[in-house]
């Protein structure tokens, strides 16, 4: 190799290498079906500490993690479920003090306000209900586990459609493809045309919760810090409950 | 070391039997766009090009979701289709249907290419000889243009067991039922347990992909040393 070409690669290597970060940084990490609440809570946070911008990374919270085992930066944690939550902190990647509780969910049936469905007994009733894929979307968990627990699966089984995400169950209730659907309450309030037909009782799943931590990195960034005391604040907790999430 | 679970040999069933079906029924409708973009001359032509390759640069969740309003329960085509009886969405053969609008495209471009590589004056010299269009169609231009059919077909083939993004939102992700090897492998890798499950679909995936590559090489070194 000639040596110009060796000086031009060094200087390519050089520009690879990672970036300090710049002071006033904060990097998020957050589950997808947090965005709109994220975002407004950063907005908020913004207002205040004007010299402070976000990085926002929204996604599946098994993506995010992966993308955080393998390096990406990130300050800020919010996950949809304690599996991917406890698989960061098994890997020494989570400042371990730090992991809390952002906030809860409840999971409620919706449908086309006609049927007549006001609870796990009525289910039989309708020929096709969404759920998100148990494996991959943690609503559709709870909700299998919720059916499970009612003792309704043999007679639901051929019944299920399982959808991508707690999103597409949304719009297939909505267009009627499907009769009814499990999703958060916080994804039922977006709903227009469906209503919620019934709660499910929480008897029936184990409590929906979305853990937060900093990262190890993140721990280090004081503002990053005092965005985690806010989210933790009663400033936060407004904005939380105007979204449809449960406080306990 | 493979580790496959019962609905994971469901999904790779499934994979080929919708992969086929999609190759099978997009065929006839494949050799009929790229014969009439090929030898064709009519006002509209660019955009009917337009269209056939719009899938191509289309992401697959905007052809999902189109395909979900226009066969759905109140789509205008859904609605027909649901009065007499028959349900396209969350059944294998939305699956289908996805995945021939997404390779369509594909399949076109390589029977055109071997349309377009025959030599004009075979096809003239055949219709002076007083063979008909259809004729010229069947004796002449179909054998010649083999090779790339064959290269649509297996394209598309490949192209059908990777569709993703359109399928789940048409057919779901339901196990058994609509669940392909790249909805499966979406599952297992949303969840930190059962990485070894996702890996092992991963190897299938890639070993079906590398027959079906590696078969039509063969096929079409066999073809062009019959000419």
């Amino acid at each position: 190799m000639k040596e110009p070409t060796i000086k031009l690669l060094c200087l390519f290597c050089l520009l690879l290498l990672p970036v300090r970060t710049l002071a006033g940084e904060v990097k998020l990490s957050v589950a997808a079906s947090l965005k709109d609440v994220v975002n407004e809570l950063a907005d908020g946070f913004a207002k205040k500490h004007p010299d402070v911008r976000f990085q926002k990374n929204y996604g599946a919270s098994g993506a995010l993690a992966k993308q955080i085992e393998n390096g990406a930066p990130s300050d800020v944690f919010i996950s949809a479920n304690l599996e991917w939550m406890s698989y960061l902190k098994n890997k020494k990647l989570m400042d371990a003090p730090s992991i809390g509780t952002f906030t809860y969910n409840t999971l409620v049936f919706i449908g086309s306000s006609g049927k007549k469905v006001s609870g796990m007994n009525d289910l039989f009733k309708l020929h096709s209900i969404a759920v998100g894929s148990p494996k991959s979307v943690p609503a559709g968990a709870y909700a299998m586990e919720a059916i499970k627990r009612a003792g309704k699966d043999k007679e639901l089984e051929n019944k299920l459609v399982m959808a991508r995400d707690a999103r597409d169950c949304l719009t297939y209730a909505e267009r009627g493809e499907v009769d009814g659907a499990f999703v958060y309450r916080t994804d039922a309030l977006q709903a227009k045309k469906a209503t919620v037909l019934f709660t499910v009782s929480q008897g029936l799943y184990p409590p929906v919760i979305y853990p937060m931590a900093l990262t190890v990195t993140g721990a280090k960034n004081s503002d990053a810090a005092s965005f985690y005391r806010f989210l933790q604040s009663a400033e936060a907790k407004v904005v939380l409950s105007k979204y449809g999430f449960a406080l306990k | 070391m493979l580790a496959l679970t019962s609905t994971d040999y469901d999904a790779i069933r499934l994979s080929i039997k919708v992969a086929a079906a999609a190759m099978a029924v997009s065929l006839p409708f494949g050799v009929a766009f790229a014969y009439l973009l090929t030898f064709g001359d009519f006002k509209g032509k660019v955009l009917l090009e337009v269209v056939v390759n719009l899938p191509l640069t289309l992401p697959p969740v905007v052809i999902g979701y189109l395909l979900l309003l226009l066969l759905g329960k109140n789509g205008w085509l859904g609605s027909l289709l649901d009065a007499a009886g028959i349900r396209l969405i969350f059944t294998w053969k939305a699956a289908v249907i996805a995945s021939a609008c997404v390779g369509f495209p594909l399949l076109v471009r390589s029977i055109r290419i071997g349309m377009e590589s025959i030599d004009m004056q075979l096809i003239q010299a055949s219709r002076t000889l007083g063979a008909t269009w259809h004729d010229t169609l069947v004796t002449v231009i179909l054998p010649l243009s083999l090779h790339g059919i064959i290269a649509g077909m297996s394209l598309m083939f490949a192209r059908s067991l990777g569709e993703f993004g359109a399928t789940i939102i048409v057919a779901g992700n339901i196990p058994g039922v609509t669940q392909t090897i790249p909805l499966a492998i979406y599952d297992y890798a949303s969840s930190p347990t059962s990485e070894d499950l996702a890996l092992s679909l991963c190897a299938v995936s890639i070993a079906i992909s590398v027959v079906v590559l590696f078969s039509h090489e063969v096929f079409d070194k066999k073809l062009a040393r019959r000419r």
